[in-house]
């Protein structure tokens, strides 16, 4: 299902130009270059080790302190690798859903919102629940929802801070096998109709989004 | 499973010393005339006062200020290296008992003290000590900062012992980096998404902190305001009267303050219930994202002292905490060994030995010290690592509310009890009531240190060795044992501490026939002998730290 539209254009995408990525002891990755169209998936797969965490990590900002990024980031074409986590509106959907237990469902999507006028912040919470078909969920307490509902508001959430391009960090790992396909079908629905790039690090094969944007992680030596 | 008749001994055991105490103290508290006293006392409603002032302040100010100092270390992402290292820095601090940090600190702003001699005379212009309150000032700013100084590194510690529990810390590092993704700096995150959920987690601590702070008598003996006095130590001074119906009255003032604090403890929750919080968490991120506020140097930099002090505080906070006890260390080291020691001058003309020839001379106080806390402790760390190896976990969690009472009560009230116990026991004013009392005051803060490394031991090495055909003896010696003796013996050392620091049960239990360095201490700090007094508190500090290291040596991981 190669999407043409997936064209790497340079302007409005994320791109990666990786030197290296390396902790004190070894070097993670190195010479990895890759562009995200829009709309678009691209995949990285690679076994457990290879630092692909560490890699959406120093894409968003989050990078653990002793892990050492070379290498250059652009979104549309600013250049983010030298901004703080906060300022680069990069998102990030990881395994854990990471829902805030002190907060409602509700709360927890408020808190990604932009500030701004209360009755366009709550608008904007019932708009992103409904696309993730959670409506009537705004006021239920995280711990009592089933870990696909968890998801789904993770993904709301992520969303609602209004990223310019989206990580996903294996998030499909922790579903069943049939809530699995219903997650991957909203998140690269949501991808395609916001028209942001996004970049999605899995080892399961039925995650790829698409074979032809699909790049390969040496195992770590 | 173990017979229960093992833990229905053991809980007897702690039970029975502690609930007596409890129910004699509430039949004190019953008596009309004591609370007729107490009401028609003019005393009464303004020490009542004094003692809510500087309890809520300095209840206030440490908690925010230890929040404030966890928001700017672990700002980086909290870390579990950063954490073990702080941990490790803060168990000197937490070793000085109250009564000492108030005499050093008294030493250090006294108005001949050694903040004004060196200052004086050539920016003071003082050639003699000022007339100045700074000790025991009427409005009980120095017994908050006593108690804000000593309060604050408690409760980072009990921080981090939450921050170092891997469901807790590594979870608040995935949310805070989450927070950082969705537009948030790290601090902003911090208050908005980690210490909402972390300070659930201390509500036992910060109930200590508050029972602490309102009804502490030595601390308040040593700087606290004299007129009014706080309600605590006129209860006490009730107490200590040759009269019954004095006694009564102090009997009924404790309960008062056992009100007060409930009372006081209630509405802090309530508020912290208010959907202000909630609406202040969930305003959102700033719209405007942008990368100029990141940018350093962008104030301009008026390099005064005070900027320059003001921001290595703010930048390194905790350095500011070992720097105050560091100085109040020096202050009562220095002290003494003062001999003849005229206003301004900032070092003595003669240097002394004479205090600490007198404490060699009464010997037996150090004896008395050390003998009765290294028996408390090791009674009650026998009782915390039988009772938590063999009570079951419902036992415990049912247990705890009465086990970590003597925490959340006035000491005064608790003193009340023990005596009245000592009494119907015969042991009043033996060594036995003050080994009893001593125990009980440690049993709390030694299971509190063991509970959590006890508990959390892989429950797996049981199993494996149990189907390596060991007994659950050799288990415990050869492998459970071995592996917590770092907790074993910070518990021993917790314990330790505390006894070091007991005052009024050691003078109430112990019918004044006991000195040990704290009642000494205490006692010297309202007479002149400044360098006796110092030396006491000195040692108050330093038997403490020592057993702590002892402690560090003996849990130190072994290389091989």
């Amino acid at each position: 299902m190669a999407d043409p539209a997936c064209t790497v254009l340079p302007g409005m995408t994320l791109t990666l130009d990786l030197h290296s990525l390396r902790t004190p002891q070894r070097v993670l990755l190195r010479a990895l270059r890759l562009g995200v169209a829009p709309g678009c998936v691209h995949t990285l797969m690679g076994p457990s080790g290879s630092g692909k965490s560490s890699l959406l990590a120093a894409l968003c900002g989050t990078l653990p302190e002793g892990l050492q990024f070379d290498g250059l980031v652009h979104l549309n074409g600013q250049r983010i690798d030298t901004l703080p986590a906060h300022a680069r509106r990069v998102g990030i959907l990881f395994q854990d859903d990471l829902l805030f237990p002190h907060m409602t469902v509700g709360d927890n999507l408020l808190f990604a919102v932009p500030s701004g006028r209360a009755a366009q912040r709550q608008a904007q919470v019932r708009q992103a629940l409904a696309d993730v078909e959670m409506d009537a969920f705004a006021n239920a307490d995280p711990a009592t929802l089933s870990g696909g509902q968890r998801a789904r508001v993770a993904l709301a959430r992520a969303l609602l801070a209004q990223p310019l391009a989206l990580l996903l960090d294996e998030p499909f790992a922790r579903l069943d096998m049939a809530l699995r396909e219903r997650m991957r079908a909203l998140v690269f629905g949501l991808v395609r109709s916001r028209q942001i790039p996004a970049l999605l690090v899995t080892h399961d094969l039925a995650d790829i989004a698409d074979p032809a944007h699909l790049t390969h992680l040496p195992p770590s030596p | 499973m173990p017979a229960p008749p093992f833990p229905l001994m053991l809980l007897t055991l702690a039970a029975l010393p502690l609930g007596w105490s409890l129910l004699a103290a509430v039949q004190a508290g019953l008596d009309p005339t004591g609370w007729k006293a107490l009401l028609n006392d003019p005393q009464t409603l303004l020490a009542l006062a004094m003692s809510l002032w500087t309890g809520l302040l300095a209840s206030t100010l440490s908690t925010a200020v230890a929040a404030w100092m966890l928001c700017r270390i672990f700002s980086p992402l909290p870390g579990a290296a950063v954490g073990t290292k702080l941990a490790r820095g803060l168990a000197p601090l937490l070793a000085l008992p109250h009564a000492a940090l108030a005499i050093g600190l008294v030493a250090l702003l006294a108005p001949s003290g050694w903040l004004l001699r060196l200052l004086s005379p050539w920016a003071t212009g003082f050639s003699a000590p000022p007339p100045w309150a700074t000790t025991q000032d009427p409005w009980g700013l120095g017994l908050v900062a006593v108690l804000v100084l000593k309060e604050t590194p408690f409760l980072l510690w009990a921080a981090l012992a939450q921050l170092q529990r891997p469901e807790v810390g590594l979870q608040l590092q995935q949310q805070l980096r989450l927070a950082q993704t969705l537009g948030y700096s790290v601090r902003s995150a911090w208050w908005r998404v980690a210490w909402p959920q972390l300070w659930p987690r201390l509500l036992g601590p910060l109930l200590a902190v508050l029972a602490y702070n309102l009804t502490v008598v030595d601390v308040a003996l040593v700087i606290g305001p004299g007129a009014p006095p706080t309600l605590a130590v006129l209860a006490w001074q009730w107490l200590q009267d040759a009269d019954p119906a004095t006694n009564a009255q102090g009997a009924a003032g404790a309960w008062l303050l056992a009100g007060a604090l409930a009372l006081a403890a209630a509405l802090a929750w309530g508020s912290t219930r208010s959907p202000l919080w909630r609406r202040r968490q969930t305003r959102g991120p700033d719209a405007m994202r942008a990368a100029a506020q990141h940018s350093p140097g962008t104030t301009k930099s008026i390099t005064t002292i005070t900027t320059i002090t003001l921001r290595a505080t703010t930048q390194h906070p905790l350095a500011l905490l070992p720097g105050i006890y560091l100085a109040v260390g020096l202050a009562l080291g220095l002290g003494s060994f003062t001999g003849s020691w005229l206003f301004p001058q900032l070092l003595p003309e003669v240097w002394s030995l004479a205090a600490w020839r007198s404490v060699l001379a009464s010997s037996s106080t150090l004896w008395a010290t050390t003998g009765l806390a290294l028996a408390s402790s090791l009674s009650a760390l026998l009782w915390a690592v039988a009772w938590l190896e063999l009570a079951p976990h419902s036992w415990h969690r049912r247990a705890q509310a009465l086990l970590y009472l003597p925490l959340a009560l006035p000491g005064v009230l608790w003193v009340l009890g023990l005596h009245q116990l000592a009494l119907a026991w015969g042991l009043d004013g033996q060594a036995s009531g003050l080994w009893l009392a001593h125990t009980l005051a440690c049993l709390p803060y030694v299971l509190l240190a063991l509970q959590g490394p006890y508990t959390g031991f892989d429950a797996r090495l049981a199993q494996l060795a149990a189907t390596l055909g060991r007994s659950r003896w050799a288990f415990l010696w050869q492998v459970k044992w071995p592996l917590l003796r770092a907790a074993l013996a910070a518990s021993l050392a917790v314990g330790f501490a505390v006894s070091v620091a007991q005052y009024l049960p050691t003078l109430y239990v112990g019918a004044g026939r006991f000195n040990t360095v704290s009642t000494e201490a205490v006692t010297l700090a309202s007479g002149g002998q400044r360098s006796l007094t110092a030396a006491y508190a000195g040692l108050q500090w330093l038997l403490p730290v020592l057993m702590f290291a002892l402690a560090a040596w003996l849990g130190r991981a072994r290389r091989f």
